[in-house]
Formats: structure tokens, C-alpha cells, sequence
């Protein structure tokens, strides 16, 4: 196999120039963000030595991290440890923080980023669940413009993104928090830390007098992307937040799901937890 | 490809290396720069044997390639713990507490201790403690001797090393 060391390493100053060697086949470099998806991938001899690397480490344009238009926008190199530290996500975004809080340990997440995470397109990345209750948009450019889409359309399918070889990710658009509002994540897995999880999920939602105003909710390893639970969602709007609503909500959740058996866990247990993790959710919801 | 030319701040010197881009910070360290009390455990990430700071902040040296790492860029690994007040009182209580035993994990295990408590943090529940060495794996211990060693150094800790994240 081709040595890593032979690959030739590409440093974009800008993202000018970065979108600029992504536009031809012949200069084109894989993106490398933090690493912690490549770098495991290549040592386990997964994935092949690519003949180009791209750094997006020393891009500027992909480390923002503000609200604005009511969302926040957060550049696609902003990394968990940001995230799980930053004042306005944990005010505007709270599952996100949370979500971002458990990916490995300090030092994954002191290196990896949202770019990357959503970037990997695996069913267990932990960020995505909460950008999909928020109905976060993902936007990516190239040389040939620009394009915001909603991140449900982005996730195509198993490490599949509605992404064109020439484009980079370049920022989330999340829409905070409304008032009244609460979200959470949970994550179920073999260890707290540095593990990947059977299953997790995020759920946003609002109770007025008692019924379910909005609740959207959204799983991870449970599909061959994160998803949204539409019919629980839909069933679940207007109801009272009662015990019949929470034991129809578990097993409308363990029913909409179509898990899978891998070495994690099998699909009857996943199916499951589901239910309980959506449960969980309405509990939250009603004790606050 | 052709070697690259780096200048960091490497345990408060500056050195220079010269290496592939795409060789792991890790080997860079070690082969380069003959630092070889940063460990390789894993080589993907998962034991945190190899961990350095990287401008404040902990990071696994096998995950980073070296040309990632910009000029400028401030580098501690265990050799740089031993120059700081901080670093000899984690040293000595480590010993005191008996928290080594082979020793293999402990030049990062250091370097996660030191990175928690260079926050401030104090933590009598010990549950962010705990979570600030969770990247870390210690298979002769069973933890509880770093964590009594951890925590006896959050109470001498020196002033004037606490330097707050954002
Ligand atoms: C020990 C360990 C524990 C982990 N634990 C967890 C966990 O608990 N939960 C979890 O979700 N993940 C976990 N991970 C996986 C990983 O940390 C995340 O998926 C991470 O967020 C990836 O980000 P990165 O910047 O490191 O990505 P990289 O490895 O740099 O890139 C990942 C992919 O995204 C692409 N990419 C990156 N940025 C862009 C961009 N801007 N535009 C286009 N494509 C891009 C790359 O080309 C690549 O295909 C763990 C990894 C390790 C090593
Ligand atoms: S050697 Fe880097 S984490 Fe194990
Ligand atoms: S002391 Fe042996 S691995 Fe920690």
C-alpha cells in the first residue's frame, strides 16, 4: 500500500484557493480536517493513502462561530471542544453542546470538527441527530457558487452526502432555541467517553397547557443516517402530556424504526431503545 | 512528498523539524525531534498515550499529521511538564499516591492532569475529573490512585499555572 508519507499535502491559505485546487480532478486533494476520522481510517488500513491531501486547518473562513437571522452559524471547523464550551451553543443549541461534550474523550475532541463529523456521513456520528431537530441547514460551495440545503436532504444515505467532489462544506446554519422551548441528547453506549453509541438522539420540543405544541426528534445508528421520526412527531403533536401519550409515543418510535445488526448491538435491542430514548425525551419534556 | 520545514515552540524552545507532512506529529516528536517520552499506545486514538498540548490544549499526536501543526504553534509534551511548578507537583503525587505501575500510559495521563488542572477546575465530585482523563486508558491501575493523585494536586496547585479556556 501506498505510504501516507508520499501523499502530497496541500495548503490552501484561503478558501478561495482551497475551492480553487477542489475545482479540477487533476489538483483536487481529500479534504483533512482534525483527523480523527482519517487518521484512524488510514493507520487501520481501511482507507487508501490518498494522492493529495487537502488542510482545512489554516482556513479562517471555516471558523466562525455567531448568531445571526436568528440561527447559529457555525463554520464547518469549529470543534467539539468549542462547541461544548461556547456560550452561545450551549444557550441556543443546548443538545448540541451536550452531544459534543460526550465524543471521545478531551483530546478527540479538542481535534475533531462538525465539519468532519457530518462530513464521515456515518449513522453514528453524534452531532447530527441535533441539527436535524433544529432543522439545521448545511452550506457548501466551489468555484461554481454557493448552496444552502436543509441537512435532512444533505444525508443522502450510508456515507452518503448530497455532496459534489468539487464542493467543501463551509458552515451549519442552526435555528436557535425558541423561546419556551427545551431540547436534550442522550446517547446509549458500551462506556460513557471514547465509545461509539448503539444508539442516541436528540429531541426539541414545546408543551402549551399541557399539550404537545412541537416536538421534533431525531436518532442516530438506527438508519443509514440519522433521521427524524416523522409519524411518532406527527402522532405526538396536539396530545396531552400524559402516561397514554408516553407508552403510545414508545411504541410508535420502536415501530417507525428499521434498525440494523452490526458488532454494536443488534437490531431487536436498537429497536427497543429507541422507544425508551423517545420515552425519555417526554419525560424530560414534561418535568420542566 | 517533499519534507516541510516547521518551526514551533517545543517545551518553551524553539525547534525546527524537517519531515513529510503527512508523518503523524507523533513521530515527528519522537523520531525528529528525539522526544521519546510521548508514547505510542494505539496509534487511532483511543488510549491517549500519545498525548501532547498543542497550544493549551490536549490532543493525541497520533491523530495529527505534523504539517498540519503551523509555525508558531506551542507544543508540551511529559519532557516540558518536569520545567513547569504544576508538572513537578503532579509528578511527586503520582509518585506519593502510587499512581503508576508500568508506566506506560502515564506520560499522557500527565498531560491530561495537567491540562485539567491548568483550568482551574476543582471538583470535589470528581465527575469533570474523571470526564478530563476519560481519553485516557491506564490498564495496570484501575484509576482510583491517578484520581486521589489528581485531586491532592487540585489542592496545592499553583496560582499563577491556571489558565482558563475562553
Ligand atoms: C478515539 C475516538 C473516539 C471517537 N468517539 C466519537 C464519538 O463518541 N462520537 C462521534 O460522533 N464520533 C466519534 N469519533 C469520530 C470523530 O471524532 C468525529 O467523526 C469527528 O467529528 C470527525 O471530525 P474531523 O474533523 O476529525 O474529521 P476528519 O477525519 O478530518 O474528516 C472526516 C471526513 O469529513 C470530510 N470533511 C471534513 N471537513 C470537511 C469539509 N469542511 N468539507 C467537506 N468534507 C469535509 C473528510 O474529507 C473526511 O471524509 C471518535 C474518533 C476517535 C478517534
Ligand atoms: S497512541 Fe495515540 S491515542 Fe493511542
Ligand atoms: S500504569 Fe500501566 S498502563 Fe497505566
Amino acid at each position: 500500500m501506498k505510504n501516507l508519507e508520499e501523499s502530497i499535502f496541500l495548503e490552501p491559505a484561503t478558501l478561495a484557493e482551497a475551492l480553487r485546487f477542489q475545482a479540477d480532478e487533476a489538483t483536487r486533494g481529500l479534504p483533512l480536517a482534525g483527523g480523527t476520522d482519517l487518521m484512524v481510517q488510514w493507520e487501520a488500513g481501511v482507507r487508501m493513502a490518498p494522492s493529495r491531501v487537502l488542510n482545512l486547518k489554516g482556513l479562517a473562513e471555516l471558523h466562525g462561530l455567531s448568531v445571526a437571522g436568528g440561527s447559529l452559524v457555525i463554520g464547518a471547523g469549529v470543534t467539539h471542544a468549542m462547541l461544548r464550551r461556547s456560550p452561545l451553543v450551549r444557550q441556543h443549541a443546548p443538545s448540541l453542546a451536550e452531544a459534543a461534550a460526550t465524543v471521545g474523550g478531551a483530546q478527540i475532541q479538542a481535534l475533531g470538527t462538525i465539519g468532519g463529523s457530518i462530513g464521515n456521513a456515518s449513522p453514528a456520528g453524534d452531532l447530527a441527530p441535533s441539527l436535524l431537530v433544529a432543522h439545521a441547514d448545511v452550506e457548501v460551495a466551489s468555484v461554481r457558487g454557493a448552496r444552502r440545503l436543509a441537512l435532512s436532504k444533505f444525508l443522502v444515505g450510508y456515507r452518503k452526502l448530497d455532496l459534489a467532489p468539487d464542493e467543501l462544506i463551509l458552515r451549519f446554519h442552526v435555528p436557535v432555541l425558541p423561546a419556551g422551548a427545551s431540547e436534550t441528547w442522550r446517547k446509549l453506549g458500551p462506556r460513557a467517553a471514547q465509545a461509539i453509541s448503539k444508539v442516541m438522539g436528540s429531541y426539541r420540543g414545546r408543551v402549551e397547557n399541557g399539550h404537545i405544541a412541537d416536538f421534533a426528534v431525531a436518532l442516530g445508528s438506527v438508519a443509514p443516517t440519522a433521521i427524524r421520526l416523522p409519524q411518532t412527531e406527527a402522532w405526538l403533536r396536539g396530545r396531552a402530556l400524559n402516561a397514554d401519550t408516553l407508552d403510545g409515543a414508545e411504541q410508535r418510535a420502536s415501530a417507525e424504526v428499521t434498525p440494523i445488526a452490526d458488532i454494536r448491538s443488534t437490531a431487536e435491542y436498537r429497536r427497543w431503545v429507541s422507544g425508551r430514548l423517545v420515552r425519555g425525551f417526554l419525560e424530560h419534556l414534561a418535568s420542566l | 512528498m517533499s519534507k516541510i520545514i516547521r518551526t514551533w515552540t517545543v517545551n518553551g524552545e524553539s525547534r525546527t523539524a524537517e519531515f513529510p507532512p503527512m508523518r503523524r506529529l507523533l513521530d515527528v516528536l519522537r523520531e525528529n525531534l528525539g522526544l521519546k517520552g510521548t508514547k505510542e499506545g494505539c496509534g487511532e486514538g483511543e488510549c491517549g498515550a500519545c498525548s501532547v498540548l498543542l497550544n493549551g490544549e490536549p490532543v493525541t499526536s497520533c491523530l495529527i499529521a505534523a504539517g498540519q501543526v503551523p509555525d508558531g504553534a506551542e507544543l508540551l509534551t511529559v519532557e516540558g511538564l518536569e520545567q513547569t511548578e504544576g508538572g513537578r507537583l503532579l509528578q511527586k503525587l503520582y509518585v506519593e499516591k502510587g499512581a503508576a505501575q508500568c508506566g506506560f500510559c502515564i506520560p499522557g495521563m500527565l498531560i491530561a492532569s495537567y491540562a485539567y488542572l491548568r483550568n482551574g477546575a476543582r471538583d470535589p465530585a470528581e465527575t469533570a475529573l474523571r470526564d478530563a482523563h476519560a481519553g485516557n486508558i491506564c490498564r495496570c491501575t484501575g484509576y482510583a490512585k491517578i484520581v486521589e493523585a489528581v485531586q491532592a494536586a487540585a489542592e496545592q496547585w499553583p496560582a499563577k499555572e491556571v489558565n482558563r479556556n475562553q
